[in-house]
């Protein structure tokens, strides 16, 4: 787990990230010209790794928190984390490699400037992370911990649902683990496979008493990861990974907080509403744009932002406005959290719509590796369902 | 021959490099060498030493093929204080506890034992749903729970009622407990027996096993930093420390310097499963070594050498900053709770051997009489006192409604969220039509 870990932060940090987020054409490192044809041009012989499925696009540069400084999202992370522990002498980080700065680098500098006592590496062991963290939660002290990717996080399933979610509740108030905040690396990352490309939101939004959180930007992220931590009640942080580098904007330095249980209407528009979480948002932007220049047809675009509890009104109140639903996820079809949002959506908005609930998403199948390009919910999915939806 | 782990009154892991050792070692200025604890001390990088190198552990080559064997026939020895007459063996270990806390520790063993014979009888009569008693461990609660101090947090798991009533949790709470009323501090959300008392620090039992180990060893992390002098206890029996919760926290606690003492009722059954299919090794304190944790084993129906044990690793957790293992030798005199018969399992013979000849409540008191602490007369009078303050406690608790229905949706999270405060109303709505269907009158309007 470790070795592929550091081999995906490598791979990450050969990334030539441009201004934008742009990929660069990834061309064998430390490799001949015709090592493997000598015959032929690398530019058709060679197999070449793909371009990202989605252009990060930054949001203005926010002026209301004071002084910003361009930061990507593991950066905007870290941020969060800085401005915690120094507000909150009681708060702790630790997880896998937590100490050096993580595998993702958002830790980078807290130990040093923070104490070994407060930024610290556990064994190696999710249940016990997660277990540890709600204990020093039920204390009252603010524990954030993380699990190295969101695809291992099922050891920690029971201490989530059958104990953090439920222990103010199942003991009348009398205690709670609400300064209890876990973070962990989310979604596909373009060669991650089974196990480091992982969505799992479903899972937890099955489970009253927590909350889940996905960002899509560095700007959301640092404002609602603040958010999760001042929260009182334990919370679920995912960080879509692929955005870690390639997502860079401005970001204020002080601390803010974005409220949870909001989403954001990024775009208005009249016909269509497009709703999803994380790296998505950044899919469905684009197809609003590809509606707009090719069909004529204006999109709401919807940054869910919290999964539970969700922000039903939101979405409810778009869709009456526009009659069409668009949900989009990486994650598994079937029993997605747009499975949840449809249902919902349908019974709060019947006879407004106009077609049936769209949702494209990843197929019912574990998330392969050599295949990621067929089996992601790209732009091109999401216009054409889309465009059936249009002319229903 | 089978290299044997030498058996110590006090299990010492094995601390590594020898003084000279770690003269030899030694290299002033050199890289990557001393951290804060010496046994964590990394050897200086030598490729001319023939000495092992191995960053993962601190010991000599050995050119022979040898497994070692574990030592199952002869164990960790069984730490004792009272014989089985409650005469004490070596009068050097006579914590010498004055009368009233001798006094006080029978009476919670006794009271426990009473409410415990009136709610299982409840249960069989329809009155509550649920119950497990707790026959035959009152020594392992009382004898831990007087050794801690009163804001000590205690983490358990389900057969620690005794460590409640010892810190004299009122038996309204207890009863309101089991039957859900209107006066239960936990809004009758649980089954029975799954006490909590924020006051008392005695965190809210869950069902779950095993589940409160690694969260108990957070909440010591936590004391520790906040320099509470605070020990975190963690109760738990033998077949929860299967768990993998149990291994996540033992080693969360050494690694993570944690004042916190686990304290393991080893009971010989697992509901049905006895240790022989639960364990192969020598029990739960032979496992603390192993993750480099000070460990023993006591006689669990001796409550002198609990208390003994208890007290000091109360004592050093909080002055070393290092975790403590305790197996409480015991034996579980009643069935799993009311929704078994052991019978099935186990002979009948078996049971009555405990309950008659090596049970903590007569073991102190005989103490007790040797002392001439109490005698016949006290015991009747205390006997009686005992069961109509139980009595009185178990009728009120009878008569008291349940809570508002609307407590079904409160505490999910600390603000109610909009979607839950909908399906309330719908409820509310719901009853409004087809309330006769409900038992409405049984709760709180």
């Amino acid at each position: 787990m470790a070795v592929v870990a550091a081999a995906a932060g490598w791979l990450l940090r050969l990334r030539a990230a441009g201004a934008e987020g742009h990929w660069r054409r990834f061309r064998g490192v430390g490799l001949a010209r015709g090592f493997l044809h000598p015959s032929a041009t690398v530019e058709d012989a060679a197999q070449r790794r793909q371009v990202a499925h989605f252009t990060f696009q930054p949001d203005p540069e926010p002026r209301e928190y004071g002084q910003t400084q361009k930061m990507n999202l593991f950066q905007s992370v870290t941020s969060a984390l800085d401005n915690s522990l120094a507000k909150d002498p009681t708060a702790v980080i630790f997880g896998e490699d937590v100490a050096f700065g993580g595998v993702f680098r958002c830790t980078v500098g807290l130990r040093d400037k923070y104490g070994k006592d407060r930024v610290f590496n556990t064994p190696l062991c999710e249940q016990g992370i997660v277990g540890f963290g709600i204990g020093i939660a039920v204390t009252g002290a603010t524990a954030i911990a993380e699990i190295q990717f969101a695809d291992y996080i099922f050891p920690a399933f029971d201490q989530i649902v059958n104990e953090a979610a439920k222990y103010r509740y199942r003991s009348g108030d009398l205690f709670n683990c609400g300064s209890l905040t876990i973070r962990s690396p989310w979604g596909c990352v373009g060669h991650g496979a089974l196990y480091h490309s992982q969505s799992p939101e479903a899972f937890f939004a099955h489970c009253p008493g927590i909350k889940v959180v996905i960002p899509r930007s560095p700007f959301q992220a640092k404002g609602l990861l603040l958010s999760c931590i001042e929260d009182k009640n334990p919370c679920i942080f995912f960080e879509p990974k692929i955005l870690y580098r390639a997502a860079a904007e401005q970001v204020p330095i002080e601390p803010y907080n974005i409220p949870l249980s909001q989403a954001e209407v990024i775009q208005e528009g009249s016909d269509v509403t497009l709703v999803a979480w994380g790296t998505q948002v950044h899919v469905i932007r684009e197809v609003a744009s590809m509606a707009k220049e090719k069909l004529g047809v204006s999109c709401e675009v919807i940054d869910l932002r919290t999964i539970i509890p969700w922000d039903v009104d939101t979405v409810c109140k778009s869709v009456i406005k526009t009659g069409r639903l668009l949900i989009s996820h990486e994650a598994p079809l079937t029993g997605g959290f747009a499975s949840e949002i449809s249902s919902t959506v349908q019974e709060e908005c019947f006879l407004n719509l106009e077609a049936p609930i769209s949702r494209v998403c990843g197929y019912d199948t574990p998330f392969p590796h050599i295949f990621e390009p067929f089996y992601i919910p790209d732009k091109w999915k999401c216009y054409d369902a889309l465009r059936k939806m249009i002319n229903y | 021959m089978a290299v044997a782990i030498a058996a110590a009154r006090v299990w010492r892991p094995n601390r590594g490099l020898s003084q000279a050792a770690l003269l030899l070692l030694w290299r002033p200025g050199a890289r990557g060498l001393a951290r804060s604890h010496p046994r964590r001390q990394q050897q200086q990088f030598s490729s001319l030493d023939d000495k092992p190198q191995f960053p993962g552990a601190s010991a000599e080559f050995i050119d022979k093929l040898e497994f070692i064997q574990p030592n199952v026939i002869s164990g960790i020895p069984i730490y004792r204080v009272m014989d089985r007459q409650g005469q004490i063996i070596n009068p050097s270990e006579d914590p010498h506890l004055p009368k009233e806390k001798v006094l006080k520790l029978y009476k919670s063993m006794t009271l426990l034992n009473t409410m415990d014979r009136i709610l299982y009888e409840s249960q069989r009569q329809g009155r509550i749903s649920f119950y497990m008693t707790n026959y035959g461990e009152e020594g392992t609660h009382v004898g831990s729970a007087a050794a801690l101090d009163n804001t000590d947090l205690v983490f358990g798991q389900y057969r620690e009622a005794g460590v409640l009533m010892y810190r004299d949790y009122p038996l309204e709470l207890f009863m309101a407990q089991c039957y859900g009323n209107i006066s239960d501090l936990g809004k009758g959300r649980q089954m029975p027996v799954h006490y909590g008392c924020k006051e008392r620090h005695f965190v809210t039992i869950s069902s779950p096993l095993a589940t409160q180990i690694p969260q108990a060893v957070g909440a010591a992390y936590a004391a520790k930093r906040a320099n509470a002098n605070r020990v975190v206890i963690c109760y738990f029996g033998e077949g929860a420390a299967s768990e993998g919760d149990a291994h996540a926290g033992f080693n969360f606690a050494a690694t993570l310097e944690c004042p916190i003492i686990f304290f393991c009722r080893n009971n010989g059954y697992a509901i049905s499963t006895p240790t022989s299919e639960q364990y192969r090794g020598d029990g739960i304190a032979a496992r603390g070594p192993g993750y480099g944790i000070m460990s023993i084993r006591v006689d669990g129906n001796d409550v002198f050498a609990v208390y003994n044990a208890t007290k000091e690793a109360r004592r050093r957790a909080v002055a070393e900053n290092q975790p403590f293992l305790i197996e409480a030798m015991t034996y579980r005199i009643g069935h799993h709770s009311t929704s078994d018969d052991s019978s099935a399992y186990r002979s009948v013979d078996e049971v009555n051997y405990w309950d008659k000849q090596d049970h903590p409540i007569s073991r102190l008191r005989h103490y007790l009489l040797s002392q001439g602490w109490w005698d016949e007369e006290q015991e009747k009078a205390w006997r009686k006192q005992s069961r109509k303050k139980v009595m009185e406690a178990f009728e009120q608790a009878e008569r008291k409604p349940k809570p508002n229905p609307n407590l079904l949706f409160s505490d999910v999270y600390q603000e109610m969220p909009a979607q839950l405060r909908k399906q309330q109303e719908s409820l509310a709505r719901h009853l409004q039509t087809y309330g006769e269907h409900y038992p409405l009158e049984h709760f709180d309007k």
